[in-house]
Formats: C-alpha cells, sequence, structure tokens
C-alpha cells in the first residue's frame, strides 16, 4: 500500500505530473518576458503560458474531414505522458525517483517517443503543412541526435571511471560521482560537450531559431496547423513540460555537484538552476536570432554543435 | 529421452516431404495442398518446440548421425545433423517465420494461379534454411544453400507478370551463384587440408592447421556467407529481389535467408575457427557489419518503393546483428542473437502490412498513396507497432535489443578503443535515420489524404491479419520479457556458440577436443549494466492512462465540441485549412520528405545513387572485388 | 472554477488571425506595429498565430475583393467556437475609397457579425490595441454565454 501510494505520488505530484507542469509554466513565462525585457518590452505576465493552455482548453475541438480521428486525438496525451515519464527518472540532485541503471538511454528514447507522437498526431490529421512541419521536425531530430548521443557519452565517461564497465548511463550514478568530485561543468574536457548541450536543449524543445518545424509565418504553425482545442492544450502543455525536463536533464548531467544533500533545498536550487540554464540556452538565441533554414539546422548540429561533442567525447575517452 | 535425437531429421525431413506432397497432391484440390502444407509447416514446428526443453533448458546438444554412420577412430565419415543451442536457436527462428509466412500465403496468394509450384518451392526452400541451421556438416551446409538460393530465385521470380521481377530474380541468381561459389571454395580447401568434412571435427581440428589455405578459405566462407546475409557490398541485391517478390517470400527472404548468413558467420568466426578473440576478426565483422547498417539506411531514404525500403532496412538491421556479433564478447553476442530474433519479428510485420497494401491498393508505389489510415485501420496500427519495433521505440523489442547492442559495444568501446565507440555512435544514428524513414512512410501510405484513385480500398480479410497481428503480439511479448528471453534463449545459445570443446564432444566423442588442444570454454554470463527494465513502460502505461482518465473525468470543459461526422461532407469547417483555398488534393510524402537532410548530403546521395547501377555486371564486380579484398586482408593479417 | 479560471484567460490569452481581404497594407502594417517593443501587444497575452484553427481573434482588412471574398468566408468557417471578429480599418467596414467598385464585395457585415471595428485609414496602432483589447473581453463574455 505503502508502495503504491509512493508511486502515484512520484507519478503525479513530485518530481511527475504536478511538479512538471508547475515548474514548466514558470520556466516557459519566465522565458518570454525575459525575451520581452531583452527586446525593450513589457512583455506578457509571468502565467501566459498557463493562461494558454487553459484558454486552448476551453475553446471547441475541431477534427478535419482528412484526420484519423483517435491517433489525431490521443497522440499527444501520449507523449505527454512519455514526457511526464522521462521526468520521473531525472534527479532532482539528491532526490531520485526512479533509476534503471541506465537511464541515459531510456531517457533518449522516451524523449524521441515524446517527438514521434507529436510527428504522428501531426500526420494523423491529413493536412499538407502538417506533412512538412513533421518532415522538418525529423530533420531536427536528426540533427541534435548526433551531437545529444556524443554528449550523453562523454558525460557517461567521465562518471563511470572505476566502474565495472568503465562508463555508466545511470543518471543516478552520474549525480552520485558528481558529488564526490565535483560538478562535471567544471572539468576542462567537457566545456565544449557542456556548450553543445546547452545549443541541443532548444532544437529539442523547438524553441526559437531552430523552431523550424513549427515556424508559423512560413508553414501556418506546421505539425499544429490543425489543432485546436484540448488537444492543442496538451500541445501547449508538452512544450513546457519539455523545458523542464530538458533544462533539468542538463542540471543532473552537468551540474550535480551543486547538490546540498537536503531535499527541499535542492527543489529551490533545480529550480533556480534551470531557469539559469533556460536563460542561457533558450532565451539568449531566442532574442537575438532569426530563423534558421531547415538545412542549416542540420549543418549547424552536424559540424559545429556535434564537432564540440566530439572534442569532449574523445578528450575523456583518452582519459583527459 | 531416447527417441529426441530423432527429431531434428524429422523436422527437415517433414518439409521436404510436404514440398513432394505438395506437387503431387495438391494438383486435385485447393483444401488438399493447403491442409498438407499446413501439416508440414506445423510438424517441423512442433518438433523443433519439442527439442526447447532438452536443448536450450538442460543443455544437451543433440547429434544425430544419418544411417548411424558413426565417427571410426577419430574420423567422422557419416552425414549428421548436430543440434546445439545456437542451432536451436536459428532453428525456432526459422519454423516460426515459416509458419507464419506459409499462413499469410494462403489469403495473400490466392488469386496467383500456378500456386502448387509455389507451395511446393516454398516448403523447399523453409526446408532447406531448417536443414542449413540444424546441420552439422559443412558440406551439406553447401548443399543447402545451394537449394535456399535456387528455390529463392524462383520465388523472387513467381510473380513473373510484374516489372523487374525475372530481372530482380537473374541478378539474384547471378551474384548468389557467386556467393555459392565461394562457400564452395571454402569448403573445398579446408577438405583438401583436413580431410574432414564434419562440423565438430573441423573445429577440433582447425586452429592446429592455421596455413594460408585454411586461411584463405575463412576468406571464402566469410564472403560467401555474408552473400547470404547480403552484407555491404551485396546490398543492392535484396532491394532487387525484395521489391518484386511476394511478400511472403520477402518475409523469408529477409527474416531467415539473411539469418543463416548471420548464423553462418557466428559459427565459421565462434565455432570452426574460434578465432573471435583476435582483434583483426573483429575489425573485419565488426567493420563489414557497421558500413552496411549506415549506407543502407541512408539507401532507404531514397526509396519510392514500399519494400525496397523495407529492403535496405532489412540489411541495415543485419548489418546490426554482424557488428555487435563482431564484438566478439558474450554480451555481444547474446545482443545479437536477440537483435536477430527481433528483426525477423519486426521486419516480418512490417513485410506483411506492406503485402496487406499490395494486396489492397495493387501498389507499392509511396508516391502514390495516402490517406490509408482511413480505409484499413487495422494495418495502420499493425504498422506503426512494426515501425516503433524497428526504430527502438520502447516498450517493443526492438527498444531491449538496441538497448543491449550499445551496452554491448560500450563495453569494448570502455578500454579506449574508438573503433567501437564510432560503431556505437553509428548504431544510434542509424537509429534515429531508421526512425525518420519509418515516419515517411507512416505519413506517405497511411496519413495525410486519400487519393480518388483509392477510395474504393477495403481492409484485407482475417486470413491476412491474424499472422500479422501474431508477429505484433510477439513483438510486445519480446519487448516486455527480455530477462526471461536472456535467461531462456540468448545465455545457453550464446554460450553454445562460445563453447566449441562441448560441441566437438558430443559430435566425436569426450576427450576429443581436448585431445586436439581445444580447451572447454569458461565464458560466464555476461554482465549487464542493467538490463531494460519493464517498469518503465508501466510507469508510463500508468501515466498515460491517468492523463486519459484526468481529461474523460473532468470532461471537456467547452460545452460545444464538435466532430466529424460523415454529413460534414462539403462543409468547410471540416475541410483541411489550405490558406483560405478551396481544399484540393495534396499530400506530402514520399521522397519528398527530409528535403533539409536529403540537400546536405546531395553529394553522398548521388555518389551512392550511381554506385547503385542496377547492372548486374557492376554488382558481379563488386562481388569479386569483396573476395578479392577479404582474402588479401586475411592473408595479411591472420 | 476550472470554467471561471478558463473565462478569465479567454480574456488574457486571444490569439490573432490576421486575412487581409485585399487590403492596401496600410493597416496590415499597422497591425504589426502593434506588436513591436514600441506598442508591445504581448503584454495583454497577443500573439500572431499562422492558421485560423488556434485563432481567437480573427482581424479582416482590406474592402473585401470578389478575389478574396470565398478564401475569406472558408477562413472565417474553420475558426473554433468562441471567437470575434475585428474589421481593421474603414476598408472592411464600408469599402473606403473603393466603395462602388465592380471588383468589391463588401462590407464585411454581410458575411460574418463583426465585434469591433476600428475606423481610420489608417487607424492608429493605440487604436487597434484598444479594439483587440476590447475584442477580447467580448470573447470573455461570448465564452460565458455559450456555457449557458
Amino acid at each position: 500500500m505503502t508502495q503504491f501510494l509512493m508511486t502515484a505520488f512520484h507519478v503525479l505530484v513530485f518530481p511527475g505530473a504536478l511538479f512538471c507542469v508547475v515548474i514548466g509554466i514558470l520556466l516557459a513565462g519566465i522565458d518570454r518576458k525575459l525575451v520581452a525585457r531583452m527586446q525593450n518590452r513589457v512583455g506578457p505576465p509571468l502565467l501566459q503560458p498557463l493562461y494558454d493552455v487553459l484558454k486552448c482548453w476551453g475553446k471547441e475541438t475541431i477534427v478535419p474531414r482528412h484526420a484519423r480521428r483517435g491517433l489525431f486525438l490521443y497522440a499527444p496525451l501520449v507523449g505527454f505522458a512519455a514526457l511526464i515519464t522521462t521526468a520521473l527518472f531525472i534527479p532532482v540532485l539528491s532526490y531520485t525517483a526512479y533509476s534503471t541503471g541506465g537511464d541515459l538511454v531510456v531517457i533518449l528514447y522516451l524523449l524521441t517517443l515524446a517527438s514521434v507522437t507529436m510527428m504522428v498526431g501531426a500526420a494523423a490529421s491529413g493536412s499538407p503543412f502538417a506533412g512538412v512541419g513533421l518532415s522538418r521536425e525529423m530533420v531536427a531530430m536528426i540533427s541534435y541526435e548526433l551531437p545529444f548521443v556524443l554528449v550523453l557519452l562523454a558525460v557517461g565517461k567521465v562518471a563511470g571511471e572505476g566502474s565495472a564497465l568503465g562508463c555508466t548511463f545511470s543518471l543516478q550514478t552520474i549525480v552520485n560521482w558528481q558529488a564526490a568530485n565535483g560538478s562535471i561543468l567544471f572539468h576542462w574536457s567537457m566545456i565544449p560537450a557542456a556548450i553543445a548541450m546547452l545549443m541541443v536543449i532548444p532544437c529539442e524543445i523547438g524553441m526559437h531559431p531552430f523552431d523550424v518545424a513549427e515556424a508559423e509565418t512560413e508553414i501556418c504553425e506546421g505539425m499544429l496547423a490543425e489543432y485546436s482545442g484540448a488537444p492543442l492544450a496538451v500541445f501547449k502543455l508538452s512544450h513546457c513540460v519539455k523545458m523542464y525536463v530538458m533544462t533539468a536533464l542538463f542540471c543532473a548531467m552537468f551540474l550535480g555537484g551543486l547538490s546540498t544533500g537536503i531535499v527541499v533545498l535542492d527543489v529551490l536550487l533545480v529550480i533556480v538552476l534551470c531557469t539559469v540554464v533556460t536563460f542561457v540556452s533558450m532565451t539568449v538565441p531566442h532574442a537575438v536570432c532569426a530563423r534558421l533554414k531547415v538545412e542549416q539546422v542540420f549543418k549547424f548540429y552536424w559540424t559545429v554543435v556535434a564537432g564540440l561533442a566530439a572534442i569532449s567525447a574523445i578528450l575523456v575517452w583518452f582519459g583527459l | 529421452m531416447e527417441f529426441m535425437i530423432n527429431f531434428p531429421i524429422l523436422a527437415v525431413i517433414s518439409l521436404f516431404l510436404g514440398a513432394f506432397v505438395t506437387s503431387l497432391a495438391g494438383r486435385r484440390s485447393e483444401t488438399a495442398r493447403n491442409a498438407v502444407v499446413l501439416i508440414s509447416m506445423a510438424t517441423s514446428l512442433i518438433l523443433v518446440l519439442c527439442l526447447i526443453k532438452p536443448v536450450l533448458i538442460d543443455g544437451e546438444i543433440i547429434t544425430y548421425w544419418l544411417g548411424n554412420w558413426q565417427p571410426v577412430e577419430g574420423w567422422a565419415f557419416g552425414i549428421s545433423l548436430q543440434v546445439d543451442a545456437l542451432s536451436l536457436f536459428f532453428a525456432l527462428i526459422v519454423t516460426v517465420a515459416v509458419f507464419v509466412s506459409g499462413v499469410y500465403s494462403f489469403s495473400y496468394m490466392k488469386h496467383d494461379d500456378s500456386l502448387v509450384n509455389f507451395y511446393t518451392l516454398f516448403l523447399m526452400l523453409s526446408g532447406s534454411v531448417l536443414g542449413l541451421v540444424l546441420s552439422g556438416d559443412l558440406f551439406n551446409i553447401f548443399v543447402m544453400i545451394e537449394i535456399m538460393t535456387f528455390t529463392a530465385v524462383a520465388l523472387t521470380a513467381f510473380r513473373n507478370n510484374y516489372e523487374g521481377a525475372l530481372e530482380g530474380a537473374f541478378k539474384y541468381l547471378i551474384v548468389g551463384a557467386l556467393g555459392s561459389t565461394s562457400v564452395l571454395v571454402g569448403v573445398a580447401m579446408i577438405y583438401s587440408q583436413l580431410h574432414t568434412l564434419n562440423l565438430a571435427q573441423i573445429a577440433a581440428l582447425l586452429p592446429s592447421h592455421m596455413n594460408p589455405v585454411t586461411v584463405a578459405a575463412f576468406g571464402f566462407l566469410f564472403v560467401g556467407f555474408g552473400t547470404k546475409a547480403f552484407l555491404f557490398p551485396f546490398q543492392p541485391l535484396a532491394a532487387d529481389a525484395h521489391a518484386v517478390a511476394p511478400a511472403s517470400i520477402s518475409l523469408m527472404i529477409s527474416g531467415v535467408l539473411t539469418k543463416c548468413g548471420v548464423y553462418g558467420i557466428v559459427r565459421l568466426c565462434y565455432a570452426l575457427y574460434q578465432n573471435m578473440d583476435q582483434p583483426f576478426v573483429q575489425y573485419l565483422v565488426t567493420g563489414v557489419g557497421a558500413v552496411s547498417m549506415f549506407i543502407c539506411v541512408t539507401m532507404a531514404f531514397n526509396q519510392h518503393n514500399f519494400k525496397r525500403l523495407l529492403a535496405f532496412h532489412s540489411i541495415s538491421q543485419v548489418g546490426y546483428v554482424i557488428t555487435v556479433a563482431g564484438m566478439g564478447t558474450m554480451l555481444g553476442l547474446s545482443a545479437g542473437l536477440y537483435h536477430a530474433m527481433n528483426h525477423t519479428i519486426f521486419k516480418g510485420l512490417l513485410f506483411l502490412t506492406a503485402g496487406a497494401v499490395q494486396h489492397a491498393t495493387g501498389t507499392l508505389d509511396l508516391d502514390e498513396m495516402g490517406g490509408l489510415s482511413k480505409k484499413m485501420p487495422k494495418t495502420t496500427i499493425l504498422f506503426l507497432i512494426g515501425a516503433a519495433s524497428i526504430s527502438g521505440l520502447p516498450p517493443f523489442n526492438g527498444f531491449a535489443s538496441k538497448w543491449m547492442i550499445y551496452q554491448a559495444a560500450f563495453e569494448r568501446a570502455a578500454d579506449g578503443n574508438i573503433f567501437f565507440l564510432v560503431a556505437a555512435v553509428a548504431a544510434l544514428i542509424t537509429s534515429v535515420l531508421t526512425l525518420a524513414s519509418f515516419i515517411k512512410v507512416a505519413q506517405s501510405v497511411f496519413f495525410g489524404q486519400l487519393p480518388e484513385s483509392m477510395k474504393d480500398v477495403k481492409e484485407v480479410d482475417q486470413g491476412m491479419c491474424i499472422p500479422m497481428w501474431i508477429m505484433a503480439a510477439l513483438c510486445v511479448i519480446t519487448g516486455l520479457f527480455p530477462a526471461q528471453i536472456q535467461q531462456w534463449l540468448l545465455v545457453p545459445a550464446a554460450k553454445a556458440a562460445m563453447n566449441a570443446a562441448a560441441y566437438i564432444d558430443a559430435a566425436m566423442g569426450n576427450g576429443y577436443a581436448a585431445a586436439n588442444g581445444i580447451a572447454a570454454s569458461s565464458a560466464a554470463a555476461p554482465a549487464f549494466i542493467g538490463s531494460w527494465n519493464p517498469v518503465t513502460w508501466l510507469l508510463l502505461l500508468l501515466s498515460v492512462t491517468i492523463a486519459v482518465c484526468l481529461v474523460a473525468v473532468l470532461g471537456n470543459p467547452n460545452p460545444k465540441t464538435t466532430e466529424v461526422a460523415e454529413e460534414t461532407e462539403g462543409d468547410d469547417k471540416f475541410e483541411s485549412f489550405f490558406s483560405g483555398e478551396k481544399a484540393v488534393f495534396s499530400q506530402v510524402g514520399g521522397s519528398d520528405l527530409f528535403w533539409g537532410f536529403k540537400h546536405n548530403w546531395r553529394k553522398y546521395f548521388s555518389f551512392m545513387h550511381d554506385w547503385h547501377s542496377g547492372v548486374v555486371n557492376d554488382y558481379a564486380l563488386y562481388g569479386a572485388a569483396a573476395i578479392a579484398v577479404v582474402l588479401a586482408l586475411c592473408v595479411i593479417f591472420l | 472554477m476550472i470554467q471561471k479560471l478558463i473565462d478569465k484567460s479567454m480574456s488574457k490569452s486571444p490569439w490573432i488571425f490576421h486575412i487581409n481581404a485585399g487590403s492596401c497594407n496600410g493597416c496590415d502594417i499597422e497591425l504589426v506595429s502593434v506588436l513591436t517593443p514600441r506598442y508591445d501587444a504581448e503584454r495583454l497575452g497577443f500573439r500572431l498565430t499562422g492558421t485560423p484553427r488556434q485563432a481567437d481573434i480573427v482581424v479582416v482588412s482590406g474592402p473585401i475583393t470578389l478575389q478574396t471574398r470565398d478564401r475569406l468566408v472558408r477562413t472565417l468557417a474553420q475558426v473554433p467556437e468562441p471567437f470575434c471578429v475585428v474589421s481593421l480599418g474603414s476598408c472592411p467596414r464600408s469599402g473606403n475609397v473603393f466603395k462602388g467598385s465592380y471588383a468589391i464585395d463588401g462590407p464585411l457585415e454581410k458575411y460574418v457579425h463583426v465585434d469591433v471595428s476600428v475606423g481610420g485609414c489608417t487607424p492608429k496602432p493605440e487604436a487597434v490595441v484598444a479594439a483587440l483589447a476590447k475584442a477580447a473581453e467580448i470573447l470573455a463574455e461570448k465564452r460565458k454565454e455559450m456555457r449557458k
């Protein structure tokens, strides 16, 4: 019974649904506010993403004639659930809800699953704009996957030294290692990987300079072209949650050494760190860059970002 | 259980016998023909299933001497069938795939004529494949390869009214013969040196008889088996053959024939030559696997034909298997076997859905289709399951085996070996590219808008749906219980492959291996970084349920929710948004997708396009070049 | 309570979809300037969206030419309930200098109920912001009515 209550608590409250949603909405709000401030605007209220989601929920849901009803309506829910599940595997510094010993691979594929459900939903809407959008989303995914994988490998290798296989994929181990040896971010050979990861985050979430898939002015919101009402609200919410998941992943991978050991303090610390990561990786590029073209995104990620990540991976693999 | 030693030969014979009875009795009535086919397939399946208990669980090795010609004074003259856990593992894959493919054929091939020939060839193909994996005799392996190749060629050309059917079969014939010849040359060289053809005796004698001739024989056999698995540079062949063969035969070629190549390479490197611990062999096998894996997945990007695309993916997945089997570790081999099994299941499912689409619409051209999910909802779901499995999305089986593949690669890479690190990264990238091309198929075939010409398409009948559901169920089951699969199937099979001494002793009598200096293997069960735990999946399911429930309980806060119904025909509100224009048919799909990726790689793609010229002379040349290169490398490094 | 929250957020996050029904581009430029740092309509939650499916406020500019008429009607049909229509500038309201032209089939009221109408050729950005804010209030009212 306690076990069940604990699971329910994890899934529903912390670090699952409620926590993710609240922090995600706050992060998205902070991001929009900061972008506005950097552009010398007043900006929307902090809770604007919440208003957006609630409003979408209150609107009529139209299922277009070419859409496949079931997939169109339920694919967003599966994607949302996949993101919440991802969050369960990410330690909040000293607090880990679940650990499988190979979290990094699970997280990699669960994030993929979240994107795929979005693409399936878009494909099921039957709109040509959604078709173009999902093609672009897939290309963006191919783009960031290579540097993302290299970063994961480098981190796993650094934190896995001394373990049986010399390489670990458990975020728990990575955080513990950092608590003992200092944050990975402050190891000089890992700085390129950290920069690469900061660049991967906006593309994974679909933030501004890399939001080729949802370019509202070019391809009419792309994948979301036919979405309205409740499913759209779920998509917007997933977007917020993804912001939390990716920034928290960065914190666990690179800043785990900052843990204070007290859960409540750690939670507050993670929120602060997530905000900082959001600012550095998303707000600044959003405020100062124009949207790239899709082939530029691919080129950028497979040369610059993958190069940075590869430098770290190679340095680490030779024990530096 | 004395009588059990007869089961292997009976399993093979029941298929061959079925072939002859079909051709005799099948001409009279359709029911009799189908009954004969079904009975012979089911018999061999049941016989193979019966062997699970002694071979996989108790770890026995069953040796059957034809005509009871036992070895005399340490020399094996007779023909033998030898079933260890590795053979049985592949035999299970083969018989299950044969059964599903055969059952599917009953409805799928209904409208073709001269079906007696089809089923005769089909059963001969099945029998030869089963014979190959169960055989304990090198020359019989060659014979089975020959039967397999020629029946497969005939079946590829079976629908010879299709454009390219004869051409594909002809290419397969020429290059397949090249591979078979290569095997024959290898067999002859080994026989000239060791004067025996029994696998166990060869395994015992080879390590002490390493000379240029046996080394060259290794090269010939490796290329020969590689041809059967369509590894690089033989992949263009697979594409031509798969695209034109009936779907149930595509399943056989991709799910079963390529597995014979994998079995051959594993047996060759692990048991016969026992040289898998040499870095050169590891680099050779892993290198060939990784190159096939990557080139084929990029080739799949450019395909317009549903089955051609699947064919390239098939080689790409076999590339995974070979890559990881070449790591030379227990973990690597068991990961490879796991993926080989999963590949048969999910690729079988995908080929069957392709067959269903072809059956329903009469075309396989991705550019002509679209929106079929409305007409064929079951096939769509089945396709999505298969696509999720092959792309490695949890909780399906592809994820579980890819997980093990990454672990095996990192295990080897952890001691600073960059080669295996690159292989691991290539595997991860291949996984994303695989996903991309299945998104392309989903968008082009099942989603988007329905063309006018496909308005009357109907869902396929139960006879075709049931085999697909079986495969889909297997996808989920093998994905959800990786720990059990590992314990009962993979570890025994991998152990058997690595334990040459036991294999030798089972055939030649106890002590024969030790007398020839083959030490018993002490390979322990592989250590796992932490196996994939389906608890993740359960949590996922839980949160999905909760999310759905929340929405359902709170209800839609909006009182007015309009959903589409049939009467919305003509109502602008439910048309696709088309920037205000009147919605016309516009399907985004086929080769138009992923322009951003292909644009950056245009030079690579144009090179590959020229390289896959479609001219059989070129392909034969690549084959000859492959033999030359592998031979040269073997002679230099081995 | 959730219903009240939704009602409240209705007026706090109206997304705009802009239809140009043959406008001279003057009003369109003014609408864009509303979103610039100087006027910053985003502080009220406004956001331009690319598809009518996500729109709450449909802004129509231009005198409704024959060419755009069908497209306008079709697009307006695709907006989910509840939504507001704002006519921007004098053209959609009266036809402005184009009134009486054979190529004009206005005014906008012929096709859809206009909730807010901004006059001027072109209207000042301040006026546009005021109109949009008014439309957002009407939006919340509409939702409440719909609930009853």
